[in-house]
C-alpha cells in the first residue's frame, strides 16, 4: 500500500510540472470553450447598434408601411432599446416620369369630368323637357339631345376606358419607378433591404425582399415571422371580420420556460442549461483522456527504456498499476479542481446570473466529482492494460482513438438528453459502463429531481466493472509488460487470463 | 545476522511450448559472489525474474534462508537490468530517491544514500540535472546507484560492467566488495569472463535451460587444470627439450608451457633437473581461464 502511494505520488509529480499538464489544464479548455461558445456567441450577439432602414413599395394600397413599422417595434431592439427597423415608404412621387404620367391622368380625369358634366346637363335638359309638355318643338328636341346624349355617353365610355388603361399605365410606372429608386437607394446604402408588396399580397402571399445579402437566416426568418401576422391580418380583414376582434385575436403571446424541480420552480435558459452540462461531460472526457494519455505514454516509456524491470523488482504489479492509476486520476482531479475553481470566480465575477447557473450546486459537484472518479478508474484500468499491451505509440493512438469515440457519444445525444433525461432509451444507455459517467453527468443537473434507483445501480454497475477491469488488466498488466517487441495477439491474451 | 543463503530448487519455466528454464538448481551464499553465466537465450534473465518474483515459476521452488520466496515479506531488492534505461525527464537526485524510498528507505535517508554514492562516483555536481542531459556513461553510473542505493537483501547486476571505464569500474568492484563483506546476497550475469573469473568466488553455467557447471570458482579451475606449468626465464631455455620427463605445449625461446608426462612424479624432479642451467624469472601452476572452460562446455555440449 506505501509502495502505491509512493508510485501514486511520483507519478503525479512528475507529470503535474510537465508543460503538457499546463496546456491541458489551461489552454486546451479555453480553445475548446472558445470554439464552442463562439458561433453561439456571434449568431445569437450580433452587434446591433445601428437602425436598419427598411423600405417598402406598397401597391396594394393598404397603408402596411405603419403596420409593419408597429410589428417591428413590438420585437426588434437596438442594444439602447430604441426601435431595430425604421420603415420607409419608398414612393416616387416627386420622380418627373411619374408625376408628367400623373399630369396626364389628371387631363384625362379633367376631360371625362367636363364630359360627365355635359351628360349631366343633358340629362338634366331631358328630365325638363319630359315633365313640361307645353314646352314647343318638345319632340324635336327630345330627339335631338337624345342623340346628343348617345354621342356624350359614347364618349364618356371611351374617357373611362381610357382612364382605367392609364391607371395601370400609372401603376407599372409607380411600381418601375420606385423599384428604380428603392434599388438606388440600396446601392448607396442608403437602405438596408425593401419589401414589395404587390395588390394581391394577401391572396397570393408572395412578398419580395430586395437586400444585398439575401441570405441572412435571421433577418428573412424575423420578416417572415412579422409578415406572416400582417398578412394574415390582412386576409381576415378581407373576410371582413371586426377588426377589434382582429386585435384580441393577434395580441402577442410570450412563452416563459419554467423547470420542475422538487424545491419548486426556476425559469429555464436553453443555452446555459444544455450547455452547462454539456461542457462538463467535455471537461470530463478531456480530463479523462489527458490522463489516459499519460498513463498510455507512461507505460510505454517504461516499458521501453527498461524502468519497468527495476520497478517490478521493488513493487508488485498491482502496485504498479494502481499507483499509476491512482497518481494520474488525482492529477485528472486537480485539474477539474482548477475548472471548478476558476468557474466559481467566473460566476462570482457576475458575468452570470446566479439564478442563471443554480445547477452549480454542491450535490451536482458531488456527483461530478463521483462519476469522474468511476469513468476514470474504469478508463483508466483498460488504458492501462492496453498500454501494456500495445509495443509503440501507434498502436496506443488507435486503442484510444475508438475508446475516445464510444466516451463521447453520450454528448452526441445531449439534445436527447436535455428533451427528456428519464427517458427509457437514455436510462439503459446509463446502465453501459462506457457511456455511464458521461450520460450520468448530464442527466443529474438536468433531470432535476434526482432517480436514487438509477444513481444507485449506475454506481454499482461502474464498481463493478471497475473491479472486473481492475482483475483483467492486473493479469494482463504483469506478463505483457515485460514482453519486448513483439505484438500481442488475442489469443495470446487470453491464455493469460486463463492461466494466471 | 547469520549467513544468508538463497536456494534455488528444480525451477523450470515454460513460455507456451519452450522449455526456458529447465529443473535449474543452485545455491547462493551471503558473502559470496555468484556469477551466473551462459551463452545468449540459456534462461539467465528468466531466471533471474523469478528470482525478484517478477515471474512465477511454474515448478521448483525458491528459498531465502530456507523460506519460501512468496512468503518472505520485506525482502528487497536491487536489480540492474542489462538494458539500462531511467525517467529521462526526471532530475537525478528525485529519482534516486524515488526508486529510494520505494525500498522502504525513508525520504532523508535515500537522500543522503543518493548523495553519498553520488559523490563516490564523482557526479556530485550532477545531483539537480535532467537524467536526458546526462551521458550515456553517467546515466550508467546513475543506475548502479539505483540499484544498491537501499543497501538491498539480493543484489542482482546484469552486465554491471559493460560500458564503465577502467577508474568506474574499480569503484564498482570497491562497492560491490564492501557489499559482499556484509553477507548479503550477490548475483552477476555476464559474457565478459574476464570480469566473471576476477569477480566470483561461486559460478553457475547454463545452457538451453540446465545448468552444466555449478562450483566455487577454485574448485572449478583445480577441476579443468591440465596439470600444465608455465616457466619464464631471461636467458635460453631450449635445453628444456633434452629433459625426459615433460612434454612441452607452446614454445618460445625464453617462455615454456609444459606438463610432466607421468603425472605421479612430483614438479620438484624438474627442479632438480632444471639447477644451475638457468636462471628463472617465474615459474607458475597454469591456471585454465574461465573463457577457455566456457568455450570448450558449451562446444561440448552441443555436440552431443
Amino acid at each position: 500500500m506505501r509502495n502505491l502511494l509512493k508510485i501514486a505520488c511520483w507519478e503525479f509529480k512528475s507529470r503535474i510540472r510537465a508543460q503538457s499538464f499546463f496546456f491541458n489544464t489551461f489552454v486546451s479548455p479555453i480553445i475548446f470553450t472558445a470554439l464552442i461558445a463562439l458561433p453561439v456567441f456571434l449568431f445569437q450577439y450580433q452587434p446591433q447598434i445601428q437602425t436598419k432602414l427598411i423600405g417598402v413599395i406598397d401597391l396594394s394600397g393598404e397603408n402596411l408601411t405603419s403596420d409593419l413599422q408597429d410589428e417591428l417595434n413590438r420585437y426588434f431592439h437596438t442594444d439602447s432599446r430604441s426601435p431595430l427597423y425604421q420603415i420607409l415608404n419608398v414612393s416616387p412621387v416627386n420622380v418627373t416620369n411619374y408625376q408628367n404620367s400623373l399630369k396626364e391622368l389628371q387631363e384625362i380625369e379633367a376631360r371625362r369630368d367636363s364630359i360627365s358634366a355635359l351628360y349631366n346637363q343633358i340629362k338634366s335638359q331631358r328630365t325638363f323637357l319630359y315633365t313640361n309638355s307645353q314646352s314647343a318643338n318638345r319632340d324635336r328636341q327630345l330627339v335631338q339631345s337624345y342623340e346628343k346624349m348617345q354621342l356624350v355617353r359614347e364618349e364618356r365610355e371611351l374617357i373611362e376606358i381610357e382612364l382605367q388603361r392609364f391607371k395601370t399605365v400609372l401603376d407599372s410606372v409607380y411600381k418601375r419607378e420606385a423599384v428604380k429608386m428603392a434599388d438606388t437607394l440600396l446601392i448607396s446604402d442608403n437602405l438596408d433591404a425593401y419589401l414589395v408588396f404587390n395588390l394581391d399580397f394577401a391572396r397570393t402571399g408572395n412578398v419580395q425582399y430586395h437586400s444585398k445579402n439575401p441570405g441572412d437566416f435571421l433577418e428573412i426568418e424575423r420578416f417572415e415571422r412579422v409578415l406572416q401576422g400582417i398578412i394574415t391580418r390582412h386576409r381576415i380583414l378581407n373576410d371582413e371580420i371586426e377588426p377589434s376582434k382582429l386585435r384580441n385575436w393577434f395580441r402577442p403571446i410570450q412563452i416563459k420556460k419554467f423547470q420542475i424541480l422538487q424545491e419548486g420552480q426556476k425559469e429555464w435558459n436553453f443555452y446555459i442549461q444544455l450547455y452547462g452540462p454539456l461542457i462538463a461531460v467535455f471537461l470530463l472526457f478531456m480530463a479523462v483522456f489527458s490522463s489516459s494519455g499519460y498513463l498510455f505514454s507512461s507505460i510505454l516509456q517504461e516499458k521501453s527504456n527498461k524502468v519497468i524491470e527495476v520497478l517490478l523488482s521493488y513493487a508488485s504489479s498491482a502496485q504498479i498499476m494502481g499507483g499509476k492509476i491512482l497518481g494520474l486520476g488525482f492529477l485528472g482531479l486537480v485539474q477539474i479542481f482548477i475548472w471548478i475553481s476558476i468557474t466559481a470566480l467566473i460566476v462570482k465575477s457576475g458575468l452570470f446570473t446566479n439564478q442563471e447557473i443554480d445547477y452549480l450546486t454542491l450535490t451536482n459537484a458531488f456527483f461530478f466529482i463521483l462519476y469522474f472518479c468511476l469513468g476514470f478508474l474504469f478508463y483508466g484500468a483498460i488504458f492501462i492494460t492496453f498500454g501494456s499491451l500495445s509495443t509503440n505509440e501507434y498502436d496506443t493512438q488507435q486503442i484510444s482513438q475508438v475508446l475516445r469515440m464510444v466516451a463521447i457519444f453520450p454528448a452526441l445525444l445531449s439534445l436527447m438528453v436535455l428533451s427528456d433525461p428519464e427517458s427509457m432509451l437514455i436510462r439503459v444507455l446509463s446502465y453501459i459502463p462506457f457511456l455511464s459517467p458521461s450520460f450520468m453527468i448530464m442527466r443529474i443537473p438536468l433531470s432535476g429531481a434526482l432517480n436514487k434507483l438509477d444513481i444507485i445501480l449506475t454506481i454499482a454497475i461502474m464498481v463493478l466493472s471497475i473491479i472486473i477491469v481492475i482483475i483483467i488488466a492486473g493479469k494482463i498488466f504483469r506478463t505483457a509488460t515485460l514482453m519486448q517487441g513483439k505484438k500481442v495477439s488475442i489469443s495470446e491474451v487470453w491464455r493469460w487470463l486463463k492461466h494466471n | 545476522m547469520d549467513k544468508n543463503l538463497l536456494e534455488i530448487k528444480n525451477l523450470t519455466k515454460r513460455f507456451y511450448d519452450s522449455l526456458v528454464v529447465n529443473d535449474l538448481s543452485f545455491k547462493i551464499k551471503g558473502g559470496e559472489t555468484f556469477g551466473l553465466l551462459g551463452p545468449n537465450g540459456a534462461g539467465k534473465t528468466t531466471t533471474m525474474r523469478m528470482i525478484m518474483n517478477i515471474i512465477l515459476p511454474d515448478e521448483g521452488e525458491i528459498l531465502f534462508n530456507g523460506i519460501d520466496r512468496q512468503k518472505t515479506k520485506g525482502l528487497h531488492f536491487g536489480y540492474l537490468p542489462e538494458e539500462r534505461g531511467l525517467y529521462p525527464r526526471a532530475k537525478v537526485l528525485d529519482m534516486l530517491v524515488y526508486f529510494g524510498t520505494l525500498n522502504n528507505l525513508s525520504h532523508r535517508k535515500a537522500e543522503v544514500e543518493a548523495i553519498r554514492y553520488l559523490d563516490r562516483l564523482g557526479m556530485i555536481e550532477f545531483t539537480d540535472s535532467r537524467i536526458d542531459h546526462l551521458s550515456k556513461g553517467m546515466q550508467q553510473k546513475i543506475q548502479f546507484i539505483a540499484a544498491f542505493l537501499h543497501d538491498p537483501d539480493v543484489l542482482i547486476l546484469d552486465e554491471p560492467f559493460a560500458g564503465l571505464d577502467p577508474i568506474n569500474q574499480v569503484v564498482l568492484r570497491e562497492i560491490l566488495e564492501e557489499y559482499r563483506a556484509n553477507k548479503k546476497i550477490l548475483l552477476i550475469s555476464t559474457h565478459q569472463m574476464e570480469q566473471a573469473e576476477r569477480l566470483c568466488d561461486h559460478i553457475c553455467l547454463i545452457n538451453n535451460a540446465r545448468v552444466i557447471l555449478d562450483g566455487k570458482m577454485s574448485e572449478i579451475k583445480r577441476k579443468f587444470r591440465e596439470n600444465a606449468y608455465y616457466i619464464e626465464s631471461d636467458s635460453d631455455l631450449s635445453f628444456l627439450h633434452e629433459i625426459e620427463e615433460i612434454s612441452i605445449l607452446e614454445e618460445n625461446k625464453t617462455a615454456y608451457k609444459f606438463t610432466m608426462i607421468d603425472k605421479e612424479i612430483p614438479v620438484s624432479t624438474f627442479f632438480s633437473r632444471l639447477k644451475g642451467r638457468a636462471k628463472i624469472r617465474k615459474f607458475e601452476i597454469v591456471e585454465p581461464s574461465l573463457h577457455d572452460i566456457f568455450i570448450n562446455l558449451i562446444q561440448e555440449k552441443s555436440k552431443v
